[in-house]
């Protein structure tokens, strides 16, 4: 059955229109779990407001363990999703770089637009920074084309990766992110921030 | 006080599995998931392309891009899911009473302090996440979602690095 | 305040480590589901585009068409006895076996299913078109008419019409070009055949490809 678009039973004009409603919902969420806020956002790196955490993590559960009970069921061929692609350096390289952006900058492209939305003018600034760096990235493309693809590993699953199944892993996240949740309550009782 | 403001907000959990639910409807719909720094990456090419085309032919960034997509650059699925991100946080606000223009920042730190260091941050994040082929949304939670390698790898180093710097920009945020 | 965090977390906490269970303990669901309709099939059936003419294959052999690539559906004796030039041999009890995913997941050959006769041939070209596979082709009335119409073809009668006449004569030729090798009767040579590499050529996906990635 699914992924619909890829099986050919809605078309291409009207996967892009549903885009567009998935948009909404993606940034409705965000602004609900309070990801419009670059404080809150911010407070996950020192303990004071973990929503980034909970949230996240709490989302990636749910989409890993759900897509894998609807695979499950015959109800989406898990084989026919994109899977993006693993190139070692510069996903580390990036990471890091988007690492220091975020605790600068208290937002990820996603949630500053969400912010923006909503009024906030660091925000507004935080995109504008965006544009500029992806300029930067296009302009001096030819400098970094090797860093950008070097080590290349395919499109592997982490499970694969690990050599087990896909639902253990999935199992092994979940009893991680229970972990870290329960550390997430200590810290934000541990920290407590007026609130902002 | 607090406690009225707290409970503005959606339980964190609750939020993580509507987050959750989205992910698996873009999955389902459309066989790929959320992403956020495409979008822009398109809006760079198309205006790239339209102020100066010459040059667009000619660099190898932009010859890359359109050796993968055909047609306009913002006729793509992230550019239409973006407008919906807006659309929805704008509702969102709406709905819960947010909407103000202000300049969210510590009060411990000038308003120029927190826009000079929300530029520097984007720049960084936008530079980040072409290195990374996609952010927190498009890399790390999409590619967690479906299990790939590399949305793990891109969510450690992410984290990662913010929290070992945290404590260099704290008076930004405590 | 301490109540209201508390409850949801753990019963979330209790909910994700039970499914998380099921899902660890339940294997892997790797049926894959049909892809057309029976309409959908019954339609080509009737159409019959799933046939490929003996000439036409006789042609792309004589040619030695590097995009023909014939699949043998016998069991391996019967295959290593005769066989069709080029052939490789698919056993159809072994039609689904993950080894062949690669012969059928591509769209760079032409996928040509014979046996003896072609019901054999039909029945997993249906097969195979309910999975979603779209290369995939029959020999119309398999190996046996392949020796009738194309080793041994019979002379047109006197009255027969000019079409008739060219073809014979071009079944003639191709039966000569082929009829040494084309029914590879020596064990020599088959056991040639036999090592023929089942070709992986890189799976191009059996619908679109998935786009994605925030790229």
């Amino acid at each position: 059955m699914g992924p619909l678009v890829i099986n050919e039973i809605i078309s291409e004009n009207t996967n892009l229109l549903l885009a567009f409603f998935i948009g909404i919902g993606f940034g409705f969420v965000l602004e609900q779990g309070g990801f419009s806020s670059s404080r809150k956002l911010a407070g996950v790196f020192y303990g004071y407001d973990t929503v980034v955490l909970k949230v996240f993590f709490t989302g990636a559960i749910t989409a890993s363990l759900g897509l894998l009970f609807m695979s499950l069921f015959g109800w989406i061929d898990l084989n026919l999703v994109y899977i993006n692609e693993t190139y070692l350096t510069s996903a580390i390289l990036g990471g890091i770089i988007m690492g220091a952006g975020f605790i600068m900058g208290g937002y990820c492209p996603g949630t500053s637009f969400c912010g923006a939305a909503i009024g906030k003018i660091d925000a507004i600034i935080f995109i504008i920074g965006l544009f500029i760096g992806v300029f930067i990235f296009a302009e001096g493309y030819p400098l970094w084309e090797g860093v950008f693809k070097a080590n290349f590993m395919g499109s592997p699953r982490i499970s694969e990766f690990f050599n087990i199944s896909e639902g253990l892993f999935a199992l092994m996240l979940i009893i991680v992110a229970v972990m870290m949740f329960w550390g997430a309550e200590w810290a934000e009782k541990k920290f407590p921030r007026e609130e902002y | 006080m607090s406690k009225i403001k707290k409970s503005n907000y959606m339980n964190p959990y609750l939020a993580g599995i509507l987050l959750g639910l989205v992910v698996i409807a873009a999955n389902f719909i459309s066989g790929r998931s959320v992403g956020a720094s495409g979008a822009i990456k398109s809006a760079i090419v198309a205006g790239v392309e339209t102020v100066a085309p010459a040059h667009a032919e000619t660099a190898t960034f932009y010859k890359e891009f359109n050796e993968g997509h055909t047609g306009n650059p913002l006729n793509s699925w992230l550019v239409y899911q973006m407008l919906g991100v807006i659309l929805g946080g704008f509702l969102s606000g709406v709905l819960s009473h947010r909407l103000t223009w202000k300049v969210e920042h510590n009060p411990r730190i000038t308003s120029r302090t927190r826009l000079i260091f929300a530029m520097a941050g984007g720049i960084l994040f936008g530079l980040g996440s072409q290195f990374g082929r996609g952010c927190t949304s498009g890399s790390a939670l999409s590619g967690m979602a479906v299990l790939s390698l590399g949305g793990f790898i891109s969510m450690m180093a992410i984290f990662g690095t913010a929290f070992a710097l945290a404590y260099f920009f704290r008076k930004l945020w405590i | 305040m301490k109540k209201i965090t508390f409850t949801p977390r753990m019963l979330l906490t209790t909910i994700l480590l039970i499914m998380g269970v099921i899902i660890a303990a339940v294997p892997k669901n790797t049926t894959t589901p049909y892809k057309l309709s029976a309409e959908q099939i019954l339609d080509e059936i009737k159409s019959g585009t799933q046939y490929l003419e003996p000439e036409q294959i006789a042609q792309m052999l004589v040619e030695k068409d590097p995009y023909l690539q014939l699949i043998d559906l016998r069991p391996q004796s019967e295959f290593e006895k005769f066989n069709l030039n080029g052939a490789i041999n698919i056993p159809i009890d072994n039609l689904l076996s993950s080894d062949y995913v690669d012969v059928f997941d591509q769209d760079i050959k032409l996928n040509v299913f014979y046996s003896n006769g072609s019901s054999q041939a039909n029945e997993a070209w249906m097969l195979l078109r309910q999975l979603g596979y779209t290369n995939i082709y029959v020999l119309r009335g398999g190996m046996n008419y392949w020796a009738e119409a194309i080793l041994n073809p019979t002379p047109p009668s006197g009255l027969s019409s000019n079409d008739e006449i060219a073809r014979y004569n071009f079944r003639r030729a191709a039966g000569q070009t082929l009829g040494a090798e084309g029914l590879d009767s020596a064990p020599s040579a088959s056991s040639n055949v036999k090592t023929t590499k089942v070709p992986a050529p890189k799976p191009v996906g059996k619908k679109k490809k998935v786009a994605g990635g925030c790229s």
